[in-house]
């Protein structure tokens, strides 16, 4: 498998986010995480990409307590977990953040080129723009606008196409529906399954099960910190006490 | 008197931009407040001070030689001293304070607290419209507009820029993006004192090189990217003009000026507050998680 986490668990302090929780993703494969608010969907994929070690790090001693993360993380066959977040990024394995969080001082093609950094080649950078411009036609439009004045939607697709700039081997994507009209969810997903289509897999946290499992080709249900459930669209709506209490259908 | 006006109006913006341009570039990067900022300003002209006067070097050496080696005891300190305790703000505070005073008593060990004079590049005047211009001041708005305008290619046009401004606005993102954080934060350290360094080297055969030179243009300094908006860089550059043009016009026309100079440019930044709190170019910096 290309990515492949084993046991990992993190504390806040004596808060247990994240409990003992495995989980995989394959080459082509499009793997969805659902589970209610405040299961750790978000906390998984930082400390997936080394955000967490990163807080770890820049708290140290301060008066927010400790942070402990145990487990392990392996990327292409690599173990990544003891490796900081930019060398993550460096693998090949990208994370979109929730909440978009574009630059929002810079402007379109500027976060794009960010999202270039670990380029060096000048054509590859180029081609990849344009991949991400034929993906998203409107960041092509509004490539001199300053990106903290777009929409949500298109916030979204920047964030989605400034991650894609670098060309990932993984790329995860953390909600990307929040705040979007239905209409634009639709498309938003349609997009995402176009990334998967051309050969990038996609690790997607997203709430929307209804539209996302039928997408996905696996899907895992969070609650708690903990992986309750795993298997296909079909697998998993047919249980009626999952689909209750934790997909709310 | 307007040519004069003009002139050290220009080079006192230029030299307040770069030193408020750095402080703010630090500042945006690596969340730090660095009081001893312009005290790198004021270490320079006393290397240039040693390097041209004492020791008779050529003076391009000489400022080749303090601004190499000033940049260096600039990354020296950050790496030694800040990024250990980085994140916690009082203590970059506190540290950043001791730093500025070790500068400062080491020179008035050394030196003394005698005001230096150092012997500029160029003699003579230049002719322009009836209007004589020194040599000297002239080269130093031609040095400090040309390092600005390096500095803002940099900013705008290149990958390190790019990934500057990236790390100043959102830390966590610029990891994702697979910025190397730290090593980003330790690059805009040695272009900020780099920065800071020219200013002093520049500012040395202008004016008189004293152990608390650097005193004044932090109060400046402060004034500047508060009045700018905290953490934008054109703010910064606009801040610095408009207050080295407030301190120029202050000396030149009223009686007693040079005293008066600071109280007015507080004065400025005061009502520039007043009416817009968050500064000229108010950036909202993209809090963490
Ligand atoms: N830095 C932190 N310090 C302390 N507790 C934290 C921290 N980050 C997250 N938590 C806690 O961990 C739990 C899981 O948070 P997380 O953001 O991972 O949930 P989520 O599944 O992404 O929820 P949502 O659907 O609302 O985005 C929450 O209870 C949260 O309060
Ligand atoms: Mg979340």
């Amino acid at each position: 498998m290309l990515l492949e986490v084993h046991h990992l668990s993190v504390c806040y302090d004596t808060a247990m986010i994240l409990n003992d929780l495995s989980l995989s993703v394959g080459e082509q494969e499009l793997v969805s995480v659902a589970g209610p608010n405040g299961a750790g969907k978000t906390t998984m994929l930082r400390a997936i990409s080394g955000l967490v070690r990163w807080e770890k790090e820049i708290l140290r001693g301060s008066r927010y307590g400790d942070i402990t993360i145990e487990g392990r993380v392996h990327f292409s066959g690599e173990r990544i977990d003891q490796l900081p977040a930019h060398e993550i990024a460096e693998r090949g394995l990208l994370l979109c953040p929730e909440r978009r969080r574009p630059f929002r001082e810079m402007t379109v093609i500027e976060n794009l080129m960010a999202g270039a950094y670990l380029l060096k080649d000048k054509e590859a950078i180029k081609e990849h723009l344009l991949t991400v411009f034929r993906l998203f036609p409107v960041l092509k439009e509004r490539s001199r606008q300053v990106s903290g004045t777009l929409s949500g939607g298109e916030q979204q697709m920047l964030a989605i196409g400034r991650a894609l700039m670098s060309r990932p081997k993984l790329l995860c994507i953390d909600e990307p529906s929040t705040g979007l009209a239905p209409l634009l969810r639709k498309e938003v997903f349609q997009k995402i399954s176009e990334v998967r289509d051309s050969g990038i897999p996609v690790l997607l946290v997203e709430q929307e099960v209804s539209t996302v499992f039928k997408m996905a080709n696996r899907n895992y249900v969070l609650s708690s910190g903990k992986i309750i459930a795993e298997g296909t669209a079909q697998e998993l709506l047919q249980d009626e006490v999952l689909r209750k209490t934790y997909l709310g259908l | 008197m307007i040519e004069n006006i003009l002139i050290n109006g220009l080079i006192h913006g230029g030299v307040y931009a770069l030193l408020a341009i750095g402080f703010s570039l630090i500042f945006g990067v690596a969340r730090i407040v660095n009081i001893a900022h312009t005290a790198f300003y004021m270490i320079a002209a006393y290397f240039i001070y040693t390097f041209s006067t004492r020791m008779g070097l050529h003076p391009l050496l000489a400022i080749l030689l303090s601004v190499v080696i000033v940049t260096l005891i600039g990354m020296g300190v950050y790496q030694l001293s800040i990024k250990p305790i980085q994140e916690h703000e009082i203590t970059v505070l506190i540290i950043t304070i001791a730093v500025a005073m070790v500068f400062q008593e080491t020179v008035l060990l050394i030196y003394g607290g005698h005001f230096r004079g150092n012997p500029g590049l160029l003699t003579g005047f230049l002719e322009i419209f009836g209007v004589r211009v020194s040599y000297q001041h002239l080269l130093t708005l031609i040095v400090v507009l040309f390092v600005l305008l390096i500095t803002w290619w940099i900013l705008l046009r290149t990958r390190l820029g790019i990934a500057i401004r990236a790390t100043a606005q959102d830390r966590e993102v610029a990891n994702l993006m697979g910025m190397n954080v730290h090593r980003i934060a330790m690059i805009t350290m040695a272009i900020a004192v780099m920065m800071a360094a020219i200013g002093g080297v520049l500012i040395a055969p202008l004016s008189v090189v004293e152990p608390y030179m650097w005193l004044h243009p932090l109060v400046m300094v402060l004034a500047i990217v508060v009045l700018g908006g905290l953490g934008s860089i054109k703010g910064s550059l606009i801040g610095a003009f408009i207050l080295g043009f407030t301190e120029t016009l202050v000396v030149f026309l009223l009686p007693l000026g040079a005293f008066l100079k600071g109280a007015f440019s507080l004065m400025i930044m005061i009502v520039v507050l007043l009416l817009r709190p968050e500064g000229l170019f108010g950036v909202a910096f993209e809090e963490e998680r």
